[in-house]
């Protein structure tokens, strides 16, 4: 939001953030071989600065903030007609969106947001964080993405929908790997992936599904908000 | 010095030709009340807005705004937000925190105050508006009233010389209206505060107020001390007389000698004038009442929204006439909305049983439409057109398209088709919720608050759209607050309370055997020396004025 | 809930429970994390009578058994063999293995149950508003919406039925419907949100910087409590830089009971852990004391 003229120096910028955040939890991995919790962690905390202190110093109108804090909760709650079918909630589809209109911040805020504000309800704990950590990125994504081919197009869109989808719960398996099991194997990382795979994958499914019907629908219902009000351009 | 001038203010907005304001001039002295009032769209909010700078509208403005005789631009932007506060017309809306103590603080957070002095204020407040109970609240569980107090609490937090209100009473309900308004008349009395406020509920408030001031397509129509205006308002064939509150169109209907101090302000003032008149009854001939076939029947019917909570219905009992126009009135919170769900057959009741002509309610049935409290609710289309054309039955495609063209002339919607249905006006978005719920056909009709915010104007042309309907033999059943209404319209009325229909018979009679729950004109009448009637419509039906 | 641990500054609060979740994960020990354990289980039962932690019973409990079960059936590492399965042997190691991790699991989750106990959302957003104003006000705002939007969804939901549609079966009509939802609940809301906007613009926000409204202050127990606090926790990771606090497990299985240093910096590990129970147990008895003199 707020990128006018500024829009592709502040993509790159974020790009290349993200790229070295990327590189740098890669090696630590790979190279502080003990506590990967204990590196996670403090790098998660570490990729978040610079994105929170970002939105932090803007003085953004209360109009945006509005816009921001109601995609969030709407995102939160988007889970409750959806509550009989098992792992399939259209929150990553709310905060694509969001990304897909508004831009790279906007779906930042509202992905991170969203963690914050679904969990507020329930328990709070390092969850939070990674599902922060994971949801921002998704936006971040359709920010970057945003009308390119895939987004604007259905098969870019179901394409976009499946990566995602599947982007979110690696994510946060790896979260369940690296808190639960010490001195674990690649096997046993392997079992855990291919035993949450089916969740994973109705998930992204799902997730394509809602882009694939949905997608145009609500792009325009948010561009003509963002135009009625002069918001977030 | 005034405490507020506009000097031929004009404002457009931008794509329309019309301005929303043309040319007003006006002063408001400290302390002052005053009461604008006005159809919607007679620019009486862009008005209320321009005044507030932080929420002025866009668009082309022409004219100057003084503050304390500086020009409202050249104050600095604290000091105004400060001294000028604003309340909304949404309770709910206005809400920014999750917490009414946050609520509270908001407003001074925002202008920088230390906590001690934020502690201070609002223990002053909360002693003030009496509202300890509320203050470790969440905001979301208030009433509407509770909330609408909260609002006036936090705005008043910051200490403000003029207070802007934009009809704060259309969504609350008739009590908590009056304890609003109450609370206002005293800032101003108490404090001198000066009062500005738009409402179109004006018998509530006539009578705190200084001045009147009546809007019409962006200008000053009227503008004077409260009896003057009225006294200029007088003549009937004017739509504006519909404005004014009942006991005083009585008055001008029947005064033979008509005094703008004698104009009755309150039930008071109306009884003692109703003392001078010497009224005949006419007789009428009764109308012979036949016997309608029952539609719809309740019989102990019991309804909960969780296993172990409280009973909204209790064994309620109810039963509607085919063609008939019901009106179910009662406070907030006896279960009124949730009978309306039943009756609709959105909420399944856990015991007794609604039958629809002879037959049992299970689920949603094509014969009954219902319209909810809001309407946005229903649409999720891009234009009315599609909102509309999008609810055609789809096994009876051309009968529905036939329909529908005869529906836009009824509701007269011609205009608006190209629209979105959020950028219409409230009434406007009433008459198309209920031509997209009339598009299946129904035989029955379940409105529930339809006349809510509301201005006189289009309250009355839906009730006519609504009679007229009946008149094609649809049965219609409102939920209401608005007793007037109720009385103006309505064939017969039901009593909500705790869960139960208590008393349900022929408006008349309804309102004559109430003593609190009953219209102005009724309580005015009522052991006078003049035949006892409930509105104005019957007076004039009944009423054979004898000279003196 | 103005006494006990809850009645400490939330940043005194805070740091228990980075420190505790710090020292739980470094503290791979069956003999340390049976006991952070036990004591999460009665903290839990302190402050909100276990309902929570009974609620979710049946879930921790099989994902522990899941843990002790899976584990060795998955690593065949160590040399204390006991049996056989399908050919792959199964040690003694790898099922410590598993009851440490199943542990750690039980440990985080019962923490993390007694942290929305203690730190409710107000507090954290006490304590965040400081160094991310912004942030605060943000989330408390996306808060704010989420029972009105709850409420409002219902409603649609309700009245949608109406429009037919409610009884649909297959999983494509279920997506449909239900997205259907929440677009209704997305446009509405974002036109009447501009209505919290104004509301908030009319208050004067965003005309200089907000302050903030100081709830809580550090008083000397909380200063006394956060030295108490650092100390044992420095004490701890050095224990675990001597790995004292670790139990070696591969490739050669280490004595798994506590010996002589070890005694030491256990105790001192549960000092930090056992904080919230002592304060807790204080209070109740000051307050006997306190009754039995009325």
């Amino acid at each position: 939001m707020g990128f006018g003229g500024r829009m592709k120096k502040g993509k790159i910028e974020m790009l290349a953030i993200f790229f070295l955040l990327t590189c740098l939890l890669l090696l630590f991995t790979l190279f502080f071989h003990h506590h990967y919790m204990l590196t996670s962690v403090v790098f998660l905390t570490l990729t978040f600065i610079p994105f929170f202190i970002r939105f932090e110093k803007k003085n953004g109108s209360g109009r945006e903030l509005v816009v921001l804090a109601i995609l969030a909760a709407v995102a939160s709650v988007s889970r409750i007609p959806f509550a009989s079918i098992p792992s399939v909630q259209p929150m990553t589809f709310v905060i694509i969106m969001t990304g897909a209109v508004f831009g790279i911040e906007s779906g930042f805020v509202v992905g991170a947001l969203s963690a914050i504000v679904s969990n507020f309800f329930l328990y709070q704990g390092p969850w939070t964080v990674w599902q922060m950590y994971a949801w921002g990125l998704v936006g971040i994504l359709a920010g970057l993405l945003k009308q390119t081919f895939f987004i604007e197009t259905a098969i870019g869109r179901v394409i976009f929908g499946i990566v995602t989808g599947f982007l979110f719960s690696w994510i946060m398996n790896i979260w369940v790997v690296l808190t639960m099991v010490q001195n674990f194997s690649i096997e046993q990382v392997l079992v855990f992936y291919a035993s949450s795979f089916p969740f994973d994958l109705s998930h992204a499914l799902s997730n394509a599904f809602f882009l694939l019907v949905f997608a145009k629908r609500w792009i325009s219902i948010l561009t003509r908000f963002q135009k009625k009000y002069g918001l977030l351009e | 010095m005034a405490m507020l001038e506009t000097k031929q203010l004009s404002f457009t907005y931008p794509d329309q030709k019309q301005p929303a304001l043309d040319n007003v001039s006006l002063s408001v002295e400290p302390g002052e009340f005053v009461i604008l009032c006005g159809q919607s769209g007679s620019g009486k909010s862009t008005l209320l807005r321009l005044i507030k700078r932080e929420i002025a509208p866009h668009g082309k403005k022409e004219g100057d705004l003084f503050y304390k005789g500086q020009p409202l631009e050249k104050t600095p932007p604290l000091k105004v937000s400060k001294k000028i506060g604003f309340v909304f017309q949404d309770p709910e809306n206005q809400i920014v925190m999750d917490q009414v103590f946050d609520e509270l603080i908001f407003g001074m957070q925002n202008i920088g105050m230390e906590t001690d002095e934020m502690r201070k204020r609002i223990a002053e407040i909360t002693h003030f508006f009496g509202i300890h109970h509320l203050l470790k609240k969440e905001t979301h569980v208030l009433s509407g009233g509770q909330m609408q107090m909260i609002n006036l609490a936090s705005i008043l937090l910051m200490e403000p010389e003029i207070l802007l209100l934009d009809e704060p009473t259309a969504h609350l309900d008739p009590i908590a209206a009056k304890d609003f308004l109450h609370i206002v008349g005293r800032m101003n009395r108490e404090f001198g505060m000066t009062v500005i406020m738009v409402e179109h509920r004006l018998e509530d408030v006539l009578s705190f107020a200084d001045r009147l001031i009546v809007l019409e397509e962006g200008r000053i129509l009227k503008d004077g001390p409260v009896r003057q205006v009225i006294n200029q308002l007088s003549d009937e064939k004017n739509h504006t007389f519909s404005y004014l509150p009942a006991p005083v169109q009585l008055y001008f209907h029947y005064s033979t000698n008509k005094q703008v101090e004698e104009i009755p302000l309150t039930i008071r003032e109306g009884k003692k004038w109703v003392q001078q008149l010497n009224v005949r009854l006419r007789e009428i001939p009764k109308k012979s009442v036949s016997r309608k076939q029952t539609i719809y029947s309740l019989e102990n019917v019991d309804f909960r929204y969780e296993k172990r909570g409280d009973n909204i219905l209790k064994a309620c009992h109810l039963s509607v006439q085919e063609g008939e126009w019901l009106a179910i009135v009662g406070a907030n919170g006896t279960g009124k909305s949730t009978l309306l769900k039943v009756m609709a057959g959105i909420l399944r009741p856990q015991r007794g049983w609604v039958k629809v002509n002879g037959k049992m309610l299970r689920g949603t049935i094509p014969e009954i439409g219902y319209v909810p409290q809001n309407p946005k609710l229903l649409f999720s289309s891009d234009t009315i057109y599609e909102e509309l054309s999008n609810q055609i039955p789809i096994n009876n495609r051309d009968k529905g398209r036939k329909k529908l063209t005869e529906l836009i002339t009824f509701f007269n919607l011609e205009s608006l088709l190209n629209r979105h249905p959020y950028d219409i006006s409230g009434g406007e978005m009433q008459k198309v919720a209920i031509a997209s719920v009339l598009l299946s056909s129904p035989k029955i009709l379940l409105l529930d608050e339809p006349t809510r915010g509301l201005d006189p104007t289009a309250k009355r042309e839906l009730g006519t759209l609504l009679k007229k309907l009946q008149e094609q033999n649809m049965t219609i059943v409102t939920i209401t607050h608005d007793i007037e209404y109720a009385a103006s319209f309505a064939d017969r009325c039901a009593m909500m309370f705790q869960g139960a229909i208590t008393v349900q018979s022929p408006t008349e009679e309804f309102f004559k055997g109430n003593h609190f729950y009953t219209t102005m004109i009724n309580r005015m009448t009522r052991g006078s020396n003049v035949p006892e009637v409930i509105t104005v419509e019957e007076a004039k039906e009944k009423w054979d004025l004898e000279e003196e | 809930m103005d006494y006990g641990f809850r009645n400490y500054h939330p940043l005194t609060n805070f740091i228990y429970y980075i420190f505790t979740f710090l020292l739980i994960m470094l503290s791979q020990h069956p003999f340390f994390l049976f006991f952070t354990a036990i004591f999460m289980i009665f903290l839990n039962y302190l402050l909100d009578r276990g309902r929570q932690l009974r609620r979710w019973g049946k879930f921790v409990i099989t994902l522990i058994f899941l843990f002790i079960i899976i584990t060795p059936l998955i690593n065949h590492r160590g040399s204390i063999i006991l049996f056989y399965v399908l050919d792959k042997p199964i040690t003694f190691e790898a099922i410590l293995q598993g009851v440490i991790n199943a542990l750690t699991l039980f440990s985080v989750v019962a923490l993390f149950f007694t942290f929305s106990f203690v730190i409710n959302g107000e507090k954290l957003l006490f304590l965040f508003s400081k160094y991310f104003p912004n942030w605060a006000l943000l989330t408390m705002l996306s808060v704010r919406f989420v029972p009105l939007f709850k409420r409002r969804l219902e409603e649609i939901r309700r009245v949608q039925q109406t429009k037919g549609d409610a009884h649909e079966r297959s999983i494509k009509r279920r997506l449909k419907h239900g997205l259907l939802l929440i677009q209704i609940l997305l446009t509405w809301s974002l036109e009447d949100g501009i209505q919290t906007a104004d509301s908030m613009a009319a208050r004067g926000y965003g005309l200089r910087k907000r302050s903030r409204y100081i709830r809580y202050k550090i008083e000397k127990k909380d200063m006394v409590l956060i030295i108490l606090m650092s100390y044992f926790t420095g004490i701890s990771i050095w224990g675990w830089f001597l790995g004292d606090n670790i139990l070696t497990i591969f490739p050669i299985l280490e004595p798994y009971f506590l010996q002589g240093r070890e005694w030491f910096f256990f105790t001192n590990f549960i000092f930090l852990i056992g904080l919230p129970l002592l304060i807790e147990g204080k209070d109740a008895f000051k307050w006997l004391c306190w009754k039995r003199n009325n």
